[in-house]
């Protein structure tokens, strides 16, 4: 019977989203049309790309608000390029830098500085969002047509956000779930003192981490600037929120050690997307959706706290003593 | 030589006195104005700064400048620091009706005028303040009854989608209600089959107008209750190819409120119908305005409503020069 409600909990993220395009679908016919579920990919691309970042910062026992700045003053600093007469590949590519430039900020003011990584990203957002401001002059930027070819382009008929997104979550599950690099950020995610114990450069390792979700932050400013075509004052506004929430529901804990980039950024983010998607289908009363979304965001967590609940038991009665030796075994590797 | 050297050690004696006196040769010191914004994180709040301060200059006050950026908090030690420093008068944008409170029963209690801009308080008759307000419903109304009067021009029915702002926000309330005012006054010409709340986020409209373009391919009609998500807006109906010129086979009637750059842009352009704009230069005179009538011992007014104008194809050129969008972009 445990076994049976742990492997049902182990998939509740996924039960829940297939419940949620279900419920939705017979609601509203043609909302599991291809087009439509063509649309879910493309608009949850963004988060899920951002989420992918957010969970290697996360799994360090990190957070870093400062994404969405990330991406505002990336977006900024490309559409004042374009608007300037640059070319469209060069503003990507400064896009590209400014991300990981932000990200490696973050991470000396953490491992350097030794600033709590919630106040050292926080200083860091209001320093993005100040400087994105400062650049659009709190304008919008409208950009030439190529940037919407961009999210609306397809390759083999998949959309080029899905693409885009595949690959950032496919080369984040396997450095990740395949490399030593994965590893030793799980083992410093359980204890980064046990960790550098271990010989885990852990200074270097969280500041990969932090690198890792800028450039994450730069590519999903790319992808929102593929489908908005413009840059405004509130580029990328609480982003840095809907990042956590769609990593938190994809399995990531919030207190290191623990996550995974796929399945569970993307589901996290196609999630919170469909049940937004599907309120518009069925033409909701306003007032019905943060009340709604925020409902299954909160079934989702707790069905996955019961899970972690009934896991930790079952792995008390039947590793008692071979656990630590087990972790001890993962961070060495 | 005694009377030479007395002619130059004169005026460098008098310097420092002029100075500390504040009588040089720049005149009597100005009165001063403390503007506090909640955020200038708007084109429509820039461009609301901006008058405001040409608008204290050309009525003779020096002003004292102030951004909240979005924290309730530390807008009040604004307003106490302009009491401290015994200002004038005070203009804010508060953050929201309600923490604006304390901040306006600070400066009665120190007998300073204080004015509201753009957002009105919820507030009791025990608190003196005069709030510059638009007419948010009105405007909204006059706004989508021009946009259902083009509708019935065409002769058959439109479906209509509608852009909410942030429901917890009076103005973006306001606005649902004047178009959801002139909507249900007119079943017969305009059917809305999605209402879609935005949050003021760029994101969440474009994401929400391109799924109501999937689940009804028929929307012909879109209202939108601020210029700031045109962007959004034209993006979803470009990708749904239905983005088309007003006289264009397949034009879907556009709408919005604000009067911003982007609104000007696509007016001229020919994409966009209408749009509701907020007489910023009005607001801003009225504002210094009622703070120069306090001073001069009139009772504050508890409201001043600005009208607004709708501005359309129609009249773009007429009205131009009082829409402020036109007057900012790049």
């Amino acid at each position: 019977m445990k076994r049976t409600a742990l492997i049902l909990l182990d998939h509740a993220v996924i039960l829940l989203f297939a419940g949620v395009l279900l419920t939705f679908g017979f609601l509203a016919p043609g909302f599991l049309s291809w087009a439509s579920l063509g649309n879910l990919l493309i608009q949850s691309s963004p988060t899920a790309v951002l989420a992918a970042g957010m969970t290697f910062v996360l799994m360090v026992a990190g957070v870093d608000l400062s994404v969405g700045a990330v991406m505002a003053l990336a977006a900024a600093v490309a559409g004042k390029m374009m608007l300037g007469g640059f070319s469209m590949p060069l503003a990507l590519a400064a896009m590209l830098f400014m991300g990981p430039a932000c990200g490696l900020v973050n991470g000396l003011l953490v491992t350097r500085l030794h600033i709590a990584a919630f106040i050292a990203t926080l200083g860091t957002l209001w320093l993005g969002r100040g400087g994105a401001l400062w650049i659009t002059e709190t304008r919008a930027m409208n950009l030439p047509d190529s940037f919407l070819h961009l999210g609306s382009s397809r390759l083999l008929g998949i959309p080029l956000p899905g693409i885009i997104c595949a690959a950032v979550l496919a080369a984040g599950n396997v450095l990740l779930e395949q490399t030593p690099f994965g590893r030793q950020l799980r083992a410093t995610g359980h204890s980064a003192v046990a960790a550098a114990k271990a010989g885990i450069n852990v200074r270097r390792l969280v500041t990969a981490a932090y690198v890792i979700c800028g450039f994450c932050a730069a590519l999903a400013g790319i992808l929102v600037l593929g489908q908005l075509g413009a840059v405004s004052p509130k580029f990328g506004l609480n982003k840095e929120f809907a990042a956590i929430a769609a990593a938190v529901l994809g399995g990531t804990s919030l207190f290191g050690g623990r996550g995974a980039v796929f399945p569970g950024s993307l589901l996290g983010a196609a999630l919170i997307q469909a049940v937004e998607n599907g309120l518009v289908a069925i033409n909701a009363n306003p007032y019905l959706y943060p009340v709604v979304t925020s409902a299954v965001i909160f079934v989702a967590v707790l069905l996955d706290t019961l899970r972690q609940r009934l896991r930790a038991a079952a792995t008390r009665r039947i590793f008692p003593e071979t656990e630590a030796k087990a972790f001890s075994a993962s961070a060495a590797a | 030589m005694k009377s030479s050297r007395r002619s130059i050690l004169a005026p460098l004696c008098a310097a420092p006195l002029l100075f500390l006196t504040g009588c040089g040769p720049s005149g009597p010191k100005k009165p001063v104005i403390g503007v506090s914004f909640e955020t200038l994180q708007t084109e429509f709040w820039v461009a609301g700064y901006d008058a405001i301060k040409k608008e204290c200059a050309a009525q003779g006050y020096d002003v004292a400048e102030a951004v909240a950026d979005g924290d309730a908090g530390k807008q009040l030690e604004q307003i106490r620091s302009f009491i401290t420093r015994k200002v004038d008068g005070i203009i804010m944008v508060p953050k929201d009706a309600k923490t604006c409170v304390p901040m306006i029963k600070a400066a009665n209690a120190a007998g300073i005028p204080i004015v509201l801009f753009n957002r009105g308080a919820d507030a009791g008759p025990d608190v003196k303040a005069t709030a510059v307000v638009a007419d948010n419903t009105g405007l909204t109304k006059l706004t989508v009854e021009y946009m259902v009067e083009m509708a019935r021009k065409t002769g058959r029915k439109h479906t209509a989608a509608i852009l909410l702002g942030d429901l917890g926000d009076l103005n973006g309330v306001a606005r649902r209600d004047g178009a959801e005012a002139a909507l249900n006054a007119a079943p017969d010409a305009v059917e809305v089959v999605a209402r879609i709340p935005t949050e003021w986020n760029q994101e969440k409209a474009q994401a929400g107008v391109v799924n109501a373009l999937q689940a009804h391919p028929e929307i012909d009609f879109i209202f939108t209750s601020s210029d700031f998500l045109l962007p959004s807006i034209t993006s979803a109906l470009k990708s749904a190819g239905k983005y088309h010129k007003a006289g264009e086979p397949g034009h879907v009637i556009l709408g919005g409120f604000d009067g911003d750059a982007t609104a000007w842009r696509l007016m001229q352009e020919g994409y966009l119908d209408a749009t509701g704009v907020q007489d910023v230069y009005f607001e801003a005179k009225q504002s210094v305005q009622a703070i120069a009538d306090q001073r001069a011992g009139k009772a504050a007014a508890p409201s001043i409503l600005d009208p607004g104008f709708v501005i359309h194809r129609g009249n773009m050129a007429e009205k131009s020069a009082q829409m402020w969008g036109a007057h900012t972009g790049r």
